[in-house]
């Protein structure tokens, strides 16, 4: 019996790694469009407050202080942002921001939302985004 | 890269590795052996309070700065160290839900030692972090302040 428990546990632990893996950081479109309320996000960006959309799209990276994969996250969004005028990259820190992650119904950081120049919500991604899925819904939007 | 106070992202990736076996020791021991598996639990428990007081000097970080990180590549970046941090938080409030509650009943410590092998299997070798899955969720359930 204690052979087969642990092993019992052995293989729930790998089923939920398996399953993490496939599931984590798929992205999926969002319907509705919400236009997210930028005064209500407070972020600041270079010490200014963000007030505007990105001219073609906008990328929002919501962050906690004890979330490991955010600043790998970051950096690759910081990059595309970097190279893209027309793209602008804010992130929010919602470690005290309860409000928001109930708002926008996050359970888990990263989570990057992708916006229209119109700001309206196109896509979200919960966890790091897998190869390539921010790229193709950035070019959906004319942003690359 | 050498801002201070920022870690080896593998590091704390190594002591779950460790965890894990130690954990799972202690699940299979728990089914048996309750007085063994209920020091292991203790033993975790001092583990990862040693952890979250004093990192730097915690035996897990001692085994991986001589042994493994000379046969590593150098990181390709440093990591902020709260995440691994809340980590070793969740480990430990799991432990003393052992240490505390198998004095009552004999099945806690087996509870906590298969939550604390799930969490430190899937962080070792799936790279699944807690403080990532778990802050939002437990901060909105109003557990933690």
């Amino acid at each position: 019996m204690t052979t087969g428990l642990t092993l019992a546990l052995l293989a729930v632990s790998l089923l939920a790694g398996v399953t993490y893996k496939l599931f984590h950081g798929r992205g999926h479109r969002v319907l509705g469009a919400e236009v997210v309320d930028l005064a209500k996000l407070k972020v600041h960006k270079n010490g200014d407050p963000v007030n505007e959309f990105g001219s073609k799209a906008t990328l929002v990276l919501f962050s906690t202080k004890y979330c490991g994969q955010c600043p790998a996250a970051r950096r690759a969004l910081a990059k595309l942002a970097h190279r893209h005028g027309s793209l602008l990259f804010i992130e929010a820190d919602i470690t005290e921001r309860l409000d928001l992650a109930a708002h926008f119904n996050i359970t888990q950081t990263p989570t990057i939302f992708v916006l229209n120049h119109r700001g309206e919500i196109r896509y979200r991604v919960g966890g790091t985004p897998k190869t390539n899925t921010i790229e193709t819904e950035l070019a959906k939007l004319g942003a690359l | 890269m050498t801002t201070t106070g920022h870690i080896d992202p593998r590091g704390p990736r190594f002591g779950a590795a460790i965890t894990s076996v130690l954990s799972l020791i202690a699940f299979a021991l728990s089914l048996e052996e309750a007085r063994l598996a209920y020091i292991t639990v203790v033993v975790l428990g001092i583990l990862f309070a040693w952890s979250i007081i004093s990192p730097g000097t915690h035996p897990y970080s001692l085994v991986f700065k001589k042994f493994v990180r000379p046969s590593l590549k150098p990181p390709k970046e440093l990591e902020d160290p709260r995440p691994p941090r809340f980590a070793q938080q969740v480990g430990l409030s799991f432990a003393l839900l052992g240490i505390v509650g198998g004095l009552f009943s004999p099945v806690l410590v087996s509870v906590a030692a298969a939550f604390i092998f799930l969490a430190s299997f899937l962080n070792a070798y799936f790279g699944l972090c807690l403080g990532c899955q778990m802050y939002l969720v437990v901060r909105r359930l109003g557990i933690i302040r």
